[in-house]
């Protein structure tokens, strides 16, 4: 079976002015966060300080400075060596540790969505995998006449179902002494909510290494 | 060239380090020229490093003078309406990061609950669904239905306007050859409603197993099972 793909892929480029307009401003917007981006590593990697200044084809400009644009800027220009007050340096620690946490909360972000990403992928193919072996997990589209009727009985069936299970672990939050006779000495037997279903969010397939059946 | 995941954070190992300078400080120039040509735009970089003493600029000290001059020569408010330092930037990224995360998490969450509805279909129970996954599935359920309702409508809607042309087409043809025509297909107007439809289901979906018999209807449940999508007393 062949797989749709979405895009065309990494494409190579030719180094020359591109000819469709609407694709150069997203070229413009995609490849500035690209240079941004790695001149934001490069001054955390290797400590340096740098200054980018571009202006889009919508004649807007846009500049990355560290640790500041115009710092850079007047440097250049004036080409005075910088001074190295102890203020300075001080600002310049804070400022610094001030990045490296900012660096962590963003690496743990990146990691996150990776590991989302992933449990994405493994959760369509558990879709892939159902396909296959029922037909109600077809999208709808693909779905005969009577077959959608019959799945519609099913969902309403399901739908009460779930409505009356959801009543009763209402009703045994409210309740626990009544699910749990004493025992003859008196004591009551502890209410445990995972047997109640107020369990861990996640639903365990059940089923072991997420087979389906 | 090894595609190893690098830590966000100074190398502190002297070697190491500058030669990631060196390498990215390479890349960093190469992209700013794609970047100006592809787009045919100015732009430049102005780079200092504590491993020379004079600045590294591209494209040259003369056209970064040019630029600057430019940059400087617009409005302050327009200067620094898109000025990025390390945290601003920073604090962009990880805001859009998190959007992206909260996407994916109800994506991955919608996903897990379209499962859990395929798999109480087959007679899975619901006790090991708390009462947050119970409402998810509720809302799924609902889902799911308004669409079927919908593509049933539309299925009908369909069968009507076909058996409309086609008996328009048939009585043409009637007119046209006088009367005597060979219908190889049943006459629209002795069926009722729903034998129609099934007729031009079957039409439309000639691979469709119209029985019920075959691998198609597998799931083993019990009576007791409310949930079962195929329940004893269904079969015609």
């Amino acid at each position: 079976m062949a797989t749709v793909r979405k895009s065309k892929g990494r494409q190579r480029v030719e180094m020359a002015k591109m000819t469709k307009e609407s694709n150069l401003q997203v070229t413009f917007s995609k490849r500035r966060s690209g240079l941004f981006k790695k001149a934001s590593e490069l001054c955390t990697l290797c400590g340096v300080e740098i200054a980018i200044v571009v202006f889009s084809p919508g004649k807007k400009v846009y500049s990355f400075g560290h640790p500041c644009v115009e710092s850079i800027i007047d440097r250049f220009l004036t080409r005075n060596p910088l001074p190295n007050s102890s203020a300075l340096q001080l600002f310049e620690a804070h400022r610094s540790a001030n990045v490296r946490d900012l660096n962590l909360q963003l690496t743990q972000v990146l990691n996150q969505l990776e590991i989302e990403k992933k449990r994405g992928e493994a959760l369509t193919q558990m879709k892939k995998a159902s396909q296959a072996q029922c037909w109600w997990a077809a999208s709808i589209e693909e779905l005969s006449f009577e077959r959608l009727e019959l799945l519609k009985v099913s969902l309403e069936n399901l739908k009460k179902n779930v409505a009356l299970q959801v009543d009763k672990l209402m009703i045994e939050a409210s309740n626990p002494a009544t699910f749990f006779p004493s025992n003859s000495v008196g004591a009551v037997v502890p209410y445990d909510s995972q047997v109640a279903g107020f369990g861990p969010r996640s639903y365990d397939f059940g089923y072991g290494g997420g087979r389906l059946f | 060239m090894t595609r190893k995941k690098v830590k966000l954070a100074y190398i502190t190992n002297d070697s190491a380090r500058k030669a990631t300078f060196k390498k990215r400080k390479k890349g960093l120039m190469k992209k700013v020229s794609e970047l100006s040509t592809l787009c045919g735009i100015d732009a430049c970089a102005i780079l200092y490093s504590p491993y020379d003493s004079q600045p590294e600029v591209w494209p040259s000290p003369l056209g970064v003078q040019r630029v600057l001059a430019h940059f400087k020569k617009m409005p302050e408010m327009e200067q620094s309406k898109k000025m990025v330092n390390q945290e601003s930037f920073l604090r962009q990224r990880i805001a859009k990061g998190n959007e992206q995360l909260k996407k994916q998490r109800k994506d991955n969450r919608e996903k897990e609950i379209t499962q859990v509805m395929y798999q109480s279909l087959t007679g899975k129970g619901l006790q090991n669904l708390n009462i947050v996954d119970l409402n998810d599935l509720g809302w799924m359920i609902d889902q799911n239905l308004k669409d079927i309702h919908k593509r049933i409508e539309s299925l009908n809607k369909e069968a009507q306007s076909q058996a409309a042309a086609a008996a328009a087409a048939a009585a043409g043809q009637l007119i046209k050859t006088g009367g005597k025509v060979q219908e190889e297909k049943p006459a629209f107007d002795s069926m009722d409603a729903i034998q129609r439809q099934q007729w031009f289901v079957d039409l439309v979906n000639p691979n469709e197993q119209m029985g019920f018999a075959g691998d198609d209807m597998m799931l083993p449940f019990g009576d007791n099972n409310h949930n079962a999508l195929w329940p004893n007393g269904f079969f015609p």
